[in-house]
C-alpha cells in the first residue's frame, strides 16, 4: 500500500505581515509603559472615577480633567475578558460581520463635510439626500459588507445632524452601520431609531445593527464626550469603535513605532475603561494612522506610510486577539482621477492582505474632506480583484492537474478540455468595470476611458427601481426622534443658515 | 549687505534657534540697528524660508526652526524696536472654539504668525464666545483667529462674533476663521472677516488683514 507524503491539503492564504513577534511585544510593553509613566488626560470625572475604582492613579487634576496613569495589572485584567469577537449585523440579517482575526469586511467612512454630486461632478456640502444615495450604493455593491454615512448632513439642523444622517443610512441600506453622534443624547435616539428598525432591544440584544464611532484625540487626550459615548455604549451593549487618529509629525512621533505605541497606549485606555465598565463590552479598536504632509499640512489618507501603520496595527490586534478597524480605499486626490484610483488600489491591497477586520472609509477622497461615488464603485471592482489574490492557489493533485497535462501533451491546447469547461468560471476571475477587449472591440464599444464605465454604473444604481427599505409608519416614528431632537436643541442654532 | 547680516539671515533659514541671539548681540556690538538686523538680517531669511517653502525645497518643521530662531532674535530686539517705534506686525489670539479639542491647526498658525513677528496669545481648547470676548478686553489684538474641526462646532465661530458685536467689540478687531470643515462661504455668512484654507494661508492672512498687502 503506498502511504501519500501528506494526509491534508493546505490551503495557504497569501498574507502580509509588516512586524514579527518580537516588534510586536515591544510596542506593546512599550505602550504600557506610556500608559503608565505619561498616563492620559480624561476630560470626564466619571471615567476618571472609573478608572480610579479599577486602580489607576489619578494626578494633575484641573477644573477640566485629571491625569490618568493605568498600571500593566489593570490592561491584564481588562484582556482577560476584551472579547475576540464582534458581531454586526444588517438589518437584514443575511449581512453579517463576524470580526475577529483575519476576516475581512470592507465599508465606507462617515461624515465628510463635502461630496462629488454623481451627475455633475460638482464639490458641493452634502446633503440628507446625499447620504441616502450614498447608502443605496453601499447597498448595491457586493463588496461593502457595512455602511458609513460618506456625508454629513448639512441641510438639516446643524447640533442634531447625527439623526437624520443615521434616518438616511437606514432609508438606503440593510446593511450594518458604524454610525456617528453628537453626544450620548444622539447614541440614544439612534439606539431608539434601531430599535423602531428591529422590533426592540431583545433583537437588539441578539444582534446590535450599528456600532459607535468614538475617536479621542491625540496624543493622549479623552474628552468627556469621548469617555460619555463609551460608558453609555458599555452599559446598553453597543459595540464601539475605539480609535484615535494620530498623525506622525504632528499629533504623534515622526518614526512610526512611535505612532504605533502612541496609538495603542491610547486604544488599551478605551480597552481598559469598558471592560472596567462592563467586562465583555464590544470594543474594537484599531485608527486611522498617518503621516502629515509636511508641504501641504494635510492628513494622508493616500500615502504608504497610511498603509503600512494600517497594516503594521493589524499584526498587533490580531496577537492582542481584539478585532480591528482598519483604513483603506481612501485618497488623497480631489477628484475620482487616476491619483485616487492609484492610491485605494495600494491600499485596498495591504489592508485586505493583513486581515484587518473593519476596513473603513472606502470611498474617501480629498484627506476625508470629500466623498466620491465613483471611488466606491471602483473600490468595489479593486476588492474583488484583492479577493482573488487572497483567495491563493490551493496545491492538490487535483489542481495540479497531472492527468490533463499528460493528456493535452507537448504542443496542445486546454480550451476544450472538460477539466477547464468545469473550472474555468471558480479558478479566474471575470472583471467588471476593467476593459479587456482588444483596441478594435473597445472603439467599437464607444472608446469609453475607465472614469465614464464606473460613472454609468454609479447612475445606473441610483435609478434603479428598489423597494423602499422602511415602511412609512417606520419612517414617521424614526422622523418624530429626529424632530423632537431638533426642538430640544432649538435654541443652539445660529440664526442664519450655516450652509445652502 | 555686510556680512553679519549675511550670517543672521542664514542662521534664521538654517534654523539656528541656539546661536542667533549671539550673532545678533554681535551685529549690534559691530554698530548695526536693530532696524537693520531686523529688515536685512531677520526677515530676509524668512523671505527666503517662504520662497523656498513655495518651491517646496522646505518643509513645515524646518520652516517651525526658521520661525522659532526669528522669534528668538525678535524678542531680542523688541526693547530697541520699541524706542524706535519701528514698524509693529501686530498682535493675535488665537483659539479652537467651544465644543472642540482639535489644537494641530491652530497651534501651527500661532508658530507661524510668530515667526512672522506677531505677538501670539494663545488661548487654547474648547473656548466658549465669553472666552474669546474677556481675551479681547485683556490683550487687545488686532486680530482674532478661531478654529474648528467638527461641523458642529463651527456654530460657535458664528456664536462667538455675535457675542464680540455684543459687547461693542466688533469693530476693534479682525476675525479669522479656519478648519477642515470650514470654507470661504461660511466664513462671509458669519461675518468673519477672512477665512485662511491652511496654517500657511491663516498666517499670512492675519498679515493682509492688519496691513492690507
Amino acid at each position: 500500500m503506498r502511504v501519500t507524503r501528506h494526509n491534508y491539503d493546505i490551503d495557504a492564504t497569501p498574507r502580509f505581515t509588516v512586524l514579527s513577534e518580537d516588534q510586536i511585544e515591544a510596542i506593546y510593553y512599550a505602550a504600557l509603559t506610556v500608559l503608565y509613566e505619561t498616563g492620559v488626560r480624561v476630560y470626564d470625572q466619571e471615567g476618571v472615577d472609573v478608572a480610579h475604582a479599577g486602580g489607576a492613579i489619578v494626578e494633575g487634576t484641573t477644573a477640566k480633567s485629571s491625569l490618568v496613569k493605568i498600571p500593566p495589572s489593570m490592561v491584564d485584567v481588562a484582556r482577560a475578558t476584551v472579547p475576540s469577537k464582534v458581531v454586526l449585523i444588517g438589518p437584514d440579517r443575511r449581512y453579517r460581520m463576524e470580526l475577529y482575526k483575519n476576516q475581512i469586511y470592507y465599508g465606507g467612512g462617515s461624515d465628510t463635510p463635502f461630496t462629488l454630486d454623481p451627475y455633475t461632478g460638482e464639490r458641493r456640502r452634502s446633503t440628507y439626500q446625499d447620504v441616502k444615495n450614498l447608502a443605496r450604493i453601499g447597498q448595491a455593491l457586493p463588496n461593502y459588507d457595512f455602511h458609513m454615512s460618506l456625508g454629513i448632513t448639512q441641510d438639516t439642523a446643524v447640533g442634531t445632524y447625527d439623526r437624520w444622517q443615521y434616518l438616511a443610512m437606514l432609508e438606503g441600506t440593510s446593511k450594518p452601520i458604524n454610525t456617528t453622534a453628537v453626544d450620548v443624547e444622539g447614541v440614544r435616539d439612534q439606539l431608539e431609531m434601531a430599535y423602531i428598525r428591529i422590533g426592540g432591544s431583545d433583537a437588539w440584544r441578539k444582534g446590535p445593527i450599528f456600532s459607535l464611532y468614538i475617536e479621542p484625540v491625540s496624543p493622549l487626550s479623552h474628552s468627556r464626550e469621548v469617555v460619555q459615548k463609551l460608558l453609555f455604549c458599555c452599559d446598553n451593549d453597543i459595540p464601539f469603535v475605539y480609535t484615535p487618529c494620530p498623525l506622525a509629525g504632528a499629533t504623534a512621533p515622526a518614526t512610526l513605532a512611535g505612532v504605533l505605541v502612541q496609538a495603542l497606549a491610547e486604544s488599551l485606555f478605551g480597552i481598559v475603561l469598558s471592560q472596567l465598565r462592563k467586562p465583555g463590552a464590544s470594543i474594537i479598536i484599531g485608527g486611522l494612522m498617518s503621516n502629515m504632509d509636511m508641504l501641504s499640512t494635510i492628513y494622508c489618507y493616500g500615502s504608504p506610510e497610511m498603509a503600512l501603520l494600517s497594516a503594521a496595527y493589524t499584526d498587533i490586534t490580531k496577537w492582542l486577539r481584539v478585532p480591528e478597524y482598519e483604513t483603506a480605499g481612501c485618497s488623497d486626490a480631489k477628484l475620482f482621477d487616476e491619483q485616487a484610483a492609484m492610491e485605494v488600489a495600494i491600499n485596498i491591497a495591504t489592508s485586505g492582505l493583513v486581515g484587518g477586520n473593519m476596513i473603513h472609509d472606502v470611498g474617501y477622497l480629498d484627506s476625508g474632506l470629500t466623498s466620491s461615488p465613483a471611488l466606491m464603485v471602483a473600490a468595489d471592482e479593486i476588492i474583488d480583484m484583492v479577493k482573488r489574490i487572497i483567495q491563493g492557489i490551493a496545491v492538490t493533485p487535483d489542481s495540479m492537474a497531472l492527468d490533463v497535462i499528460d493528456e493535452v501533451g507537448p504542443g496542445g491546447h486546454f480550451m476544450e478540455h472538460d477539466h477547464t469547461y468545469e473550472r474555468f468560471k471558480t479558478q479566474i476571475w471575470r472583471p467588471k468595470f476593467i476593459h479587456r477587449q482588444n483596441w478594435e472591440n473597445w472603439q467599437l464599444a464607444g472608446a469609453k476611458r475607465y472614469g465614464q464605465r464606473i460613472h454609468e454604473h454609479v447612475i445606473e444604481i441610483l435609478e434603479a427601481d428598489t423597494e423602499p427599505l422602511l415602511d412609512k409608519a417606520m419612517v414617521k416614528e424614526m422622523r418624530r426622534i429626529c424632530e423632537l431632537a431638533d426642538a430640544r436643541h432649538k435654541n443652539e442654532e445660529l440664526d442664519i443658515k450655516m450652509f445652502t | 549687505m555686510s556680512q553679519t547680516l549675511e550670517y543672521i539671515a542664514t542662521s534664521v533659514l538654517e534654523g539656528n534657534i541656539e546661536g542667533i541671539t549671539k550673532v545678533i548681540q554681535k551685529a549690534l556690538d559691530e554698530g548695526l540697528t536693530a532696524d537693520a538686523i531686523l529688515q536685512k538680517g531677520l526677515i530676509v531669511g524668512m523671505t527666503e524660508v517662504g520662497k523656498r517653502f513655495k518651491a517646496a525645497s522646505m518643509f513645515i518643521p524646518e520652516v517651525l526652526r526658521s520661525a522659532k530662531s526669528m522669534h528668538a532674535g525678535q524678542e531680542l530686539l523688541r526693547p530697541l524696536l520699541a524706542e524706535k517705534k519701528a514698524m509693529r506686525v501686530g498682535k493675535i489670539v488665537i483659539g479652537t472654539v467651544a465644543g472642540d479639542m482639535h489644537d494641530i491647526g491652530k497651534n501651527l498658525v500661532g508658530m507661524m504668525c510668530e515667526g512672522a513677528g506677531f505677538e501670539v496669545v494663545d488661548l487654547g481648547f474648547d473656548l466658549s464666545p465669553d472666552a474669546f470676548t474677556e481675551a479681547i478686553k485683556v490683550h487687545r489684538p488686532d486680530v482674532v483667529g478661531m478654529s474648528a474641526m467638527l461641523t458642529t462646532t463651527m456654530r460657535s465661530m458664528g456664536q462667538t462674533i455675535q457675542v464680540i458685536k455684543q459687547a461693542g467689540l466688533r469693530d476693534s478687531v479682525k476675525v479669522m476663521v479656519g478648519g477642515a470643515p470650514v470654507d470661504a462661504e461660511f466664513a462671509t455668512r458669519i461675518g468673519a472677516d477672512g477665512y485662511g484654507h491652511n496654517a500657511i494661508a491663516g498666517a499670512e492672512l492675519a498679515r493682509t488683514l492688519i496691513h492690507g498687502n
